[in-house]
This record gives C-alpha cells, structure tokens and sequence, in this order.
C-alpha cells in the first residue's frame, strides 16, 4: 500500500523542486553518491587507525551525526512551501513520498506502521544500494552485506535529524536481508 | 556472428576482467601470462599506429582482423582499455563495447564504493551484468561450432 499525502497539490513548488533535480541529470545525482562514498571511507578509516576502538562492530555513529545535521537542515528547505502537518502520521507520510523523492529520486515503496509509534519505511530499490546488486541477480545479494551498514548509518541520521526538527525525536534503525531493498525502522521516543 | 572473449585492462596494464564464452582454442598459458601477452601485443599496436599514420591519428587503434577472428579495441579517456574478440562477420561491436563501458563499468564498478578501481573487479553484479548484455547483443549468438 502506497501512503498518499492528502494536501499534495498545495505543494506545487515543492514538487517542482523535485522534477528538476530529476531532470538534472546524472552528474547531479553522482556527486552526492561519490561524496557520500568518500565521507563513508573517510570515517572507517579514520576509526581504524584509532587504536582506541578496537571493536568487532564499526563504528558509525559519527557517519549517523553526519546525516542527522543535514536532515536537520534540509528539512527546514523541503517542508518551507507546506502547511503544518496534522499529526506525526501526517508527517511520516510526507518523508515518505516528497522527501524520499527529492533526495533520493523515488518515494518509499512501503508504510507499515502499529499506530503505537513504530513506523517501517521499505525502499525496494535504495538508491545507495543499487549499484552493489540487484533483485535479479540470481544469489549474489549477499556479497557486500557486511559493508552495507556503512552505506545506511548516513540516511538513518538523516531521517532522525529530520524526524527531529518536525519535533519527534526518535531512533531510526535500518536492515537489509537482501539488497538493494533496505528497511528503516523509526521509533519514537515518548517523553 | 559469435563473441569470444573480453579482456579489460586498466591503465597500468592490470587485468581488470576477464570472461569467455565461446573459445576454443585455449592459449596454453595461464590466465596472467595470456594478459601480460595480449596488454604488451595491444600496447605495441597502439604505438605502431599512432607513429606509422601517414594522417594525424584521430582514433589510433581500432581493430584487426585475421582470417578467423576480429580484435577489437577501445581506450577510454581515462586509460581503460577494452578488448573483445569476435568473429571476422560482426557488425558494431565499437557500439557494444561503448555500452559496456557506459552502462555496465561506470554504473556498477565505478558507483560501486566497495570496488577499489585499478583492481580486479570481484562484483558479482558487474559480472551478471557482462554476460547479460553480450548475450542479449545480436552479435553474440551460441552456435554450436
């Protein structure tokens, strides 16, 4: 089921938006890809060559702060032509479908929510993803399922950062069983 | 018409990939000496061409042909060369092997963080991707020989 954003026609200029950084074209979208993916190396490395951390599991949070700071910022650019969101359903909606579309090129595929705060957006095809396999590729998702988290830790930020400034502070966690699909669980924090 | 092998190499002469489908007449030697062998043959051509050119040499190298097989070449800006080996009656294989490069090594090697450039590519994506394309090419067509 496909979330629909009641009021998306008030939103003329922010679609707009969207069309032409569609339209841009390729170098536009590489540049955040091959950025993004020199930040990421950046970060592992950095935390490698720290003998302080010497854990199994990587540390990403620095990469998640990253993307909390830019969600927290783009927000106040994509949500300026709107009108206030009814409730948190109402906001969740519009991550899906108009900010997933202007930053990532394609609205979230699926909502699934329990009406108690948990909220699970699934992107089929994460555009971060894709380029490391794909769903007809017969067995060979699993090759770089290891290294995905560090392509997530980024958007998972990103989203709670967003989440943040709309004033739902929350904890966004991501998983992948098969890529490029990629779920984002969102939990919000009740005070 | 048929596809017989493909040799990628980057610009320091690695041997990015290699695949064959069908070949057969097998070198003898082992993978690495065969590309150290062909990376030389294609560099001297390359020089040869450039230095014998009775014109300013637009393109230099192409192709050749021998009585069996055609060789062709493609050198990007960057230094990667391509080479795919067909049989003497196919047509636009530059074409095919420009969409190699645009549509099969920039999206999934270059996009993709993980694969180191100058490396052998270990994707398997990268790989199904090869095989789809030159098998969907008209060139490529499995006679059994």
């Amino acid at each position: 089921m496909k979330p629909q954003v009641a009021d998306s026609k008030i939103n003329s200029s922010g679609t707009s938006v969207s069309s032409t950084t569609s339209t841009l074209g390729e170098a536009n979208e590489c540049l955040f890809e091959f950025l993004h993916a020199e930040i990421m190396n950046y970060v592992i490395e950095k935390n490698a060559s720290d003998s302080n951390v010497k854990n199994t599991e990587e540390n990403l949070s620095e990469l998640e702060w990253m993307g909390f700071g830019v969600g927290y910022r783009i927000i106040e650019r994509l949500t300026r032509e709107w009108v206030r969101f009814k409730d948190e359903l109402d906001m969740i909606k519009f991550i899906c479908t108009d900010y997933w579309s202007s930053l990532y090129h394609k609205q979230i595929d699926n909502l699934k929510t329990n009406h108690h705060g948990t909220y699970v957006l699934q992107d089929n095809e994460f555009r971060l993803l894709k380029h490391l396999a794909n769903h007809n590729s017969n067995n060979n998702n699993k090759q770089y399922l290891r290294e995905c988290p560090r392509l997530i830790a980024f958007t998972c930020g990103l989203l709670r950062g967003s989440l943040a400034n709309l004033g739902i502070s929350s904890i966004v966690k991501a998983e992948i069983t098969l890529i490029p699909t990629c779920k984002f669980h969102v939990e919000v924090q009740r005070v | 018409m048929t596809i017989h092998n493909l040799y990628i190499f980057s610009k320091n002469g690695v041997l990015l990939y290699y695949n064959e489908w069908n070949r057969l007449n097998k070198s003898g030697i082992t993978k690495e000496e065969e590309a150290k062998l062909m990376y030389g043959m294609l560099f001297s051509i390359k020089s040869f061409v450039n230095k014998i050119s009775p014109l300013d040499p637009k393109e230099g190298f192409l192709y050749y042909k021998t009585s069996k097989y055609s060789l062709h070449y493609l050198e990007t800006p960057s230094g990667l060369n391509f080479v795919l080996n067909t049989d003497t009656a196919s047509q636009n294989v530059r074409e095919l092997l420009q969409q190699l490069y645009r549509q099969v090594y920039v999206e999934y090697v270059v996009k993709n963080p993980f694969c180191k450039l100058n490396e052998p590519i270990q994707s398997e994506l990268f790989k199904s991707k090869v095989d789809e394309l030159m098998k969907k090419s008209p060139i490529y067509l499995n006679r059994s020989l």
